[in-house]
């Protein structure tokens, strides 16, 4: 685990417990990727931000954070992640991938970046009081283009924050850096081909089986996974 | 924009359906006794600290270890103090809008998130809460997951709607997300957003949640102690 690496795309309300959870697991290294600047409203669903973040990169306050908690644990914050071609770099470099953001562009663009390197990808989303969590692991499950195709249009903008209660963002974060924690050392993951979905005032859960779509581009049998299109994300994200 | 600038602060949480400004008044006005101080506390204090619960009394008579960052509130230079008292510090640069006081005998808590890690531990200040008459959460975590009691006044008590503990103690993501779901529970309740007088017990197990309505164990007497 020590020899790990981690990349967690997103640095809010699901990114921060995500990379608790991994740090404290003993995951050797994590990029953390965001480009937002942490804003009052981090504070009342983000676990690793303190009021004096305000002002400060999102990204480099988590990895403060985390440092502080896991001084063990190598933290690289990537503030500028829209960098053509960062996102996957930064793949290349990681042994999991934690899409974290709530921006669905950057959602399908960390799942064809990931199958196209091979590595698996843990997948989170929440907003209002839900929460969803997947694992894809490439050549075995299916993937978020198998469920969805692409990103839905008219979809909140990079940086809109969508309104979410705070634990529950905590529990669906945690549950995805448990779930890389699985994948880094080498056991099945919980909710690889299922995507989990959390309601929270049913306290109600669901698993809908995700299955490789015969044709899907991303990872479909003779698919090509779509190219990352020049100058545009890997952005990280708005707000999760 | 100061970082306790209230508007700011909780618009994604008045954001909500269902959550308006009385909602957040009540928050603020809740005074929450939180039993446990580990894994599954750490999370837990952190996300009512955010939501802006007014007042929170630690309740842990553990020394923080080198171990306890994965309470997400404790440094490793802090290992040897009380976790309490480094707890504490934590949760006041999380919000200066929340007062962080050390249980003691007295207070006069609203409602009580219980997350210890001993079974016993946690029926007895469950048992408290009820005979006290306040609502409570309890979480029973174990190593793959747990279930989450919550207990509005009159509701069936901890112990009809508990089942035995199986094995071992959560860490970990396990830790984490129940800790975090106890938070959920305990706020959904104090917000309205869920109906208050029905007790609940909401199960993970294996990567399932499944929630279902407590019911009272006949011969309990917690229909009746009140």
């Amino acid at each position: 685990m020590a020899e790990s690496t981690a990349l967690v795309i997103g640095a809010g309300s699901l990114g921060g417990p995500a990379a608790l959870v991994m740090a404290g697991a003993g995951v050797g290294r994590l990029l953390l990727a965001d480009g937002a600047i942490t804003g009052p409203a981090d504070l009342s669903a983000q676990p690793a931000l303190a009021e004096a973040d305000v002002g400060r990169p999102r990204a480099a306050a988590l990895a403060g954070r985390v440092a502080r908690l896991f001084p063990e644990v190598a933290c690289e914050a990537v503030e500028a992640p829209r960098a053509p071609g960062l996102l996957a770099a930064l793949v290349a470099r990681a042994d999991v991938v934690v899409h974290a953001s709530a921006d669905a562009e950057v959602a399908f663009a960390a799942n064809d970046a990931a199958l196209a390197a091979g590595k698996p990808l843990v997948h989170g989303g929440v907003i209002a009081l839900s929460a969803q969590v997947l694992s894809v692991v490439p050549g075995q499950t299916g993937c978020l283009r198998c469920l969805f195709e692409g990103p839905p249009p008219g979809g909140p903008a990079p940086g809109q924050e969508a309104p979410i209660l705070g634990p529950l963002a905590g529990l669906a974060g945690s549950l995805m850096g448990q779930e890389a924690v699985r994948l880094l050392s080498g056991l099945a993951a919980t909710y690889g081909g299922r995507l989990l979905t959390y309601g929270a005032r049913a306290g109600q859960g669901r698993l809908v089986p995700v299955r490789r779509r015969p044709g899907c581009p991303a990872c479909g049998a003779g698919g090509a996974a779509p190219s990352e299109p020049p100058g545009s994300p890997p952005a990280a994200p708005g707000a999760a | 924009m100061a970082p306790t600038d209230e508007t700011g602060r909780f618009a994604r949480l008045l954001g909500l359906p269902g959550l308006d400004e009385g909602a957040l008044a009540r928050l603020r006005a809740a005074r929450v006794h939180v039993v446990g101080g580990g894994e599954v506390a750490g999370p837990a204090l952190l996300a009512l600290a955010q939501a802006g619960v007014g007042t929170l009394y630690l309740d842990d008579g553990e020394d923080a270890t080198l171990a306890d960052g994965r309470t997400w509130l404790c440094t490793p230079e802090q290992a040897g103090q009380p976790r309490a008292l480094a707890v504490r510090e934590a949760l006041r640069a999380v919000s200066a809008l929340t007062t962080v006081r050390l249980h003691a005998t007295g207070v006069r808590p609203s409602a009580t998130l219980v997350c210890s890690e001993s079974q016993g531990t946690a029926t007895m200040a469950a048992e408290r809460a009820r005979t006290t008459g306040i609502p409570h959460v309890v979480v029973l975590a174990t190593s793959d997951g747990g279930d989450v009691v919550t207990v509005p006044v009159g509701a069936p008590c901890v112990r009809c709607a508990s089942r035995p503990g199986a094995g071992a103690q959560a860490r970990g993501g396990v830790a984490a997300a129940m800790g975090s779901l106890g938070a959920l529970e305990l706020l959904l309740l104090l917000t309205g957003l869920v109906p208050r007088g029905a007790g609940r017990r909401v199960e993970l197990k294996d990567g399932r949640f499944e929630a279902t309505a407590t019911e009272r164990r006949p011969g309990c007497d917690c229909a009746v102690v009140y």
